[in-house]
């Protein structure tokens, strides 16, 4: 039976296949199979770094990190799970199913170990898991980082708040974030959000096949964020968020000298608070839904047409263009035609013969409207944007409006209309196609508080760059400076009633109408809506400036009336933390 | 009826020379139990690391199989063979009974999706292995009772009838893997019994017809999936490939000189399904690294080379048919394992002899060791 040694043969060559083989597979391709084999058994899990912490300028918390404290279970670690979180639900107050429910709709994580059940309990709650540890192995309390904004509402539109990072942005190709983490989403959180953010430590973990960890294998500690120092003061941020209660508007607080953003109010506000949990839907609607949308920020969001503040570009503009000198009159009845057209003073019984000055002080509109039809919208759009009109003012915070300063090309190729004559009249007073923000104002104030010297403002970082100063005869700045301290401090400005005792302020009214009156109407007669909107533009001390103050009200009415006395407000805080202010020279 | 000379088994020596008692017994190729019992001793050490996690128990159990596998060597060493040959057929009956006994449900117990199991108390066994030996025998003696050294057609017949009634009984159980170890042990024998090539081309040919019919009608349909995985493992890599591919990496990631006992972090860690049995290989290979992977084969292969050299000088056909029909199983599944482990087969239970965790398939290796034996032993004529 020779065939016997075929069947030697055959196992022979077979054997040495099988040889090859595995030869191949291990000798050959052995450290790529070794590498898959530690990619099966590691898993990384990430170390949130702590967020850094945002101050105010004296160094009080604005945001801050709070342990919350959250419940897990083990799925695993109980042989009734529903019953044990009915056991869960009698703690919490909650029903087990609806906790069943939320378990069984996590997905598996890297390391699958624990579902999470409740987030934010409280120190009570707690305890009371803690002392059931051994009868409920399967619970296990976590601490993660939660977001506190101690002062809620009064400093929200700085700070904005945070949200989880949505699956768009996980698939964009340099992002560094991973799944539930939460980022900046508006305001300083938003803007700063790689400095705050810090670097995310890692924890190599050996896990079984089911995924259950059994052991360390390497840690990587995170780099925690970095703490930001803004220039807000507290105090005053929060006596200008009580001026403004119950109103729609904005005050924003400049340090004129170098740009520090003192206070940034906005209202209606929110609390951001709100975002630092898992803000459900019906908490969103209302929010988006509110009256007056709270999320805006009206400093830098909103914008509207200036109104008599815009009279000192106009009278800057007047006196270099050399179409009117200091004393220069015209003579106020109450109204004037132009174009064919009549145009009203807002005082029916007209200023008589007005010079510059007194035309600021007491805000006539007849000497304005005779300086624009002379100037001509160009030239008026021109000195605007020397002010830092029409452009963002650069302040480190996203969303900022530029406004609207108009020219005959704009009309034309935005407009698709020429530019109407009968215009040139609203803007010279700041009304019509023109549009600013508070920031803008306050920027175009602190101009009027350096004579010239634009500052950008600023919240976290110090800007490198400068504006172009808004440059004029010095002889002219004086003389509208002089304009805008009687504004305030002589009995009949109209800035009056912004005056505190003990303080030189320097200011400008501004009034605007919201719908074309052809009569003298009391703005509180009207409906809301058709209000005017009230301004008030200021810098104290006059003899070294070291706020500028605006205030702007939505539908308040009169500027003199309405945006003036939230001014004194926070005039008067100012003064309340600088009691030597009360040394400085008074007139 | 004649006998050709090239038929007669016997390769020289007829006298047994005369040696003693111990010298009787020093003339069989011990090495044949000598390295199935090395290998054995490799396969309790690593079902033990393959189990350390489940407890002790599987560790100590199979090194209890082991010793109750080397009694049963030296009983059926003991038993002559071609006495055994004589109750081959009511062997073979008794053998067919315990397959349909097992069918009926109650009696048979099912594991794994197959009812293929007795139990005798706490004992179990799996008729599917006593029927490897008991089929062998009677067809050993059905092919050894043939004269001429060429099988006439209705010959193969009744051998592959022989073969299909208990391979048709398992694969109802359904047990394709064990059922799939009747074809090279037939195939085996008829080759060495005489089978002209034109009926090796023809069977090649049928087997491609049955082959298709059995995917078609034959399969359940995780069988089918297995063997659809086993072609583009990345089918499903959570699913049936995935047993192919963690296995493939725990051989892949042992390397050259693997990583060290209990060190292999794919079957520590739990990743290797059926570690201690169908996948013992992929345990080793990770452990040992392609050295313990050719000191097994090599062991394997002494194993079957010697086991050759006693057929080939048997002392009569039945002789060389017994030991050709156990050699091709024991070797088949050595091969079919070694290629499953590394994704080269379609994964189905086929263990792995000496080394894989299991009583019966240990015995059953065992007692095929003692065939072999038992037919070198008695291949003087002087007995």
């Amino acid at each position: 039976m020779g065939r016997v040694r075929y069947l030697m043969v055959l196992l022979a060559v077979t054997l040495t296949l099988v040889v090859a083989n595995y030869w191949f597979v291990q000798g050959v391709q052995g450290a790529d199979f070794r590498q898959l084999a530690e990619n099966n058994r590691l898993r990384e899990v990430p170390i949130q770094a702590p967020r850094g912490t945002i101050l105010e300028r004296e160094g009080r918390s604005l945001a801050e990190n709070i342990p919350s404290y959250n419940l897990r279970i083990d799925p695993s670690g109980t042989a009734d799970l529903s019953s044990s979180l009915e056991f869960a639900g009698e703690i919490l107050g909650v029903d087990g199913s609806t906790l069943g429910a939320r378990v069984a709709a996590q997905p598996d994580g890297p390391v699958r170990q624990t579902a999470l059940v409740a987030e934010d309990l409280s120190l009570g709650q707690v305890a009371r898991f803690e002392s059931v540890g051994l009868e409920h192995p399967e619970f296990a309390i976590d601490v993660s980082q939660q977001r506190l904004y101690r002062h809620r509402e009064q400093v929200a539109h700085v700070l904005g708040y945070l949200g989880e990072v949505n699956p768009a942005e996980l698939q964009e190709k340099s992002n560094p974030y991973q799944a539930g983490e939460q980022i900046g989403r508006r305001g300083i959180e938003r803007q700063y959000q790689s400095l705050l953010r810090g670097e995310r430590g890692e924890r190599v973990v050996i896990v079984d096949s089911r995924g259950r960890p059994v052991g360390d294998y390497q840690e990587e500690q995170p780099r925690a964020g970095e703490n930001l120092r803004l220039t807000i003061d507290l105090d005053l941020q929060q006596a200008a968020q009580r001026a403004l209660a119950g109103r729609v508007g904005a005050v924003v607080v400049l340090d004129p000298r170098d740009g520090e953003v003192l206070v940034m109010a906005s209202s209606p506000s929110y609390d951001p608070n709100l975002f630092a949990r898992r803000l459900d839907a019906d908490a969103w609607t209302n929010l988006i839904e509110a009256p007056h949308q709270p999320l805006q920020n009206r400093t830098l969001q909103n914008v509207h047409s200036p109104g008599s503040l815009f009279k000192v570009v106009m009278a800057l503009g007047g006196l270099e263009e050399g179409i009117i000198v200091p004393e220069t009159r015209v003579f106020c009845s109450g109204a004037k035609k132009y174009f064919g057209r009549r145009s009203r003073c807002w005082k029916r019984a007209g200023h008589g013969w007005v010079n510059l000055r007194e035309a600021i002080k007491k805000s006539c509109d007849i000497y304005f409207y005779d300086l624009g039809q002379q100037m001509g919208i160009d030239a008026i759009g021109r000195h605007a944007r020397r002010f830092g009109l029409g452009e963002a003012t650069g302040i480190d915070l996203l969303g900022e409006k530029s406004g609207l300063v108009p020219s005959r090309e704009w009309s034309r190729t935005v407009r698709g209309h020429p530019w109407y004559p009968g215009e040139t009249i609203s803007v010279a007073i700041g009304q019509g196609p023109i549009l600013t923000s508070p920031l803008q104002i306050a920027v175009l104030m602190s101009a009027a508080a350096n004579a010239g010297p634009r500052p950008i403002p600023w919240l976290g970082e110090e800007p490198s760059e400068h504006r172009a100063p808004a440059e004029y005869a010095s002889r002219d700045w004086q003389l509208v400076r002089e304009a805008l301290r009687a504004v305030v401090m002589d009995s009949d400005g109209t800035g009056r009633s912004a005056a505190v005792p003990g303080l030189t302020i320097a200011g400008k009214t501004g009034t605007v109408q919201v719908v074309s009156q052809q009569t003298w109407v009391k703005s509180e007669d009207l409906p809301y809506a058709e209000r005017d909107h009230a301004w008030f533009a200021s810098y104290a001390p006059v003899e070294d400036p070291r706020w500028v103050v605006v205030v702007f009200v939505e539908h308040g009415g009169a500027g003199s009336t309405a945006a003036a006395p939230i001014a004194k407000e926070v005039y008067e805080a100012i003064l309340a933390k600088s009691p030597d202010l009360g040394h400085l020279p008074a007139s | 009826m004649k006998r050709s000379s090239r038929s007669l088994p016997i390769s020289g020596i007829f006298r047994r020379p005369d040696t003693g008692p111990f010298g009787r017994l020093s003339t069989a190729r011990w090495s044949v139990l000598l390295t199935a019992v090395v290998i054995s001793a490799i396969g309790v050490g690593t079902v033990g690391s393959a189990s350390s996690e489940l407890g002790a128990g599987y560790f100590s159990r199979q090194l209890v199989w082991v010793g109750l596998g080397l009694v049963v060597s030296f009983v059926v060493l003991a038993l002559d063979y071609q006495r055994l040959a004589s109750l081959a057929l009511p062997i073979y009956g008794s053998g067919i009974f315990l397959l349909v006994v097992v069918l009926i449900p109650g009696v048979g117990r099912v594991r794994g999706g197959a009812r293929s199991w007795l139990g005798l108390g706490s004992f179990q066994v799996q008729p599917s292995e006593i029927a490897k030996l008991t089929t062998v025998l009677l067809l050993a003696r059905f092919l050894a009772g043939i004269a001429g050294d060429r099988l006439r057609t209705r010959e193969i017949l009744v051998a592959v009838a022989i073969v299909a009634l208990p391979m048709g009984l398992i694969m109802l159980q359904p047990d394709l893997g064990s059922a799939a170890m009747f074809v090279p042990m037939l195939s085996g024998m008829i080759w060495v019994a005489g089978v002209r090539w034109r009926f090796v081309v023809a069977a090649g040919l049928l087997g491609l017809c049955i082959g298709g019919a059995v995917w078609t009608f034959g399969l359940q349909d995780y069988q089918r999936d297995r063997v659809l995985t086993f072609m583009s493992p990345e089918r499903d890599p959570h699913g049936a490939g995935y047993q192919a591919r963690q296995s493939k990496i725990a051989v892949g990631s042992g390397a050259l000189l693997g990583r060290g006992y209990e060190q292999g972090t794919q079957s520590q860690l739990r990743f290797l399904p059926a570690r201690h049995t169908d996948f013992i290989f992929a345990v080793l290979a990770e452990e040992w690294g392609f050295l313990g992977v050719l000191v097994v084969l090599g062991l394997y292969g002494t194993f079957f080379f010697n086991a050759i050299e006693v057929a080939a000088r048997a002392r009569d056909r039945l002789g060389i048919l017994l030991v050709v029909g156990v050699l091709a199983t024991l070797a088949f599944h050595v091969l079919y394992n070694t290629a499953m482990v590394i994704g080269r087969a379609p994964i189905t239970g086929i263990p792995l002899p000496f080394l894989s965790y299991g009583g019966s398939f240990t015995l059953f290796c065992f007692a095929a060791c003692g065939l072999i034996l038992n037919v070198d032993y008695r291949r003087y004529v002087n007995r």
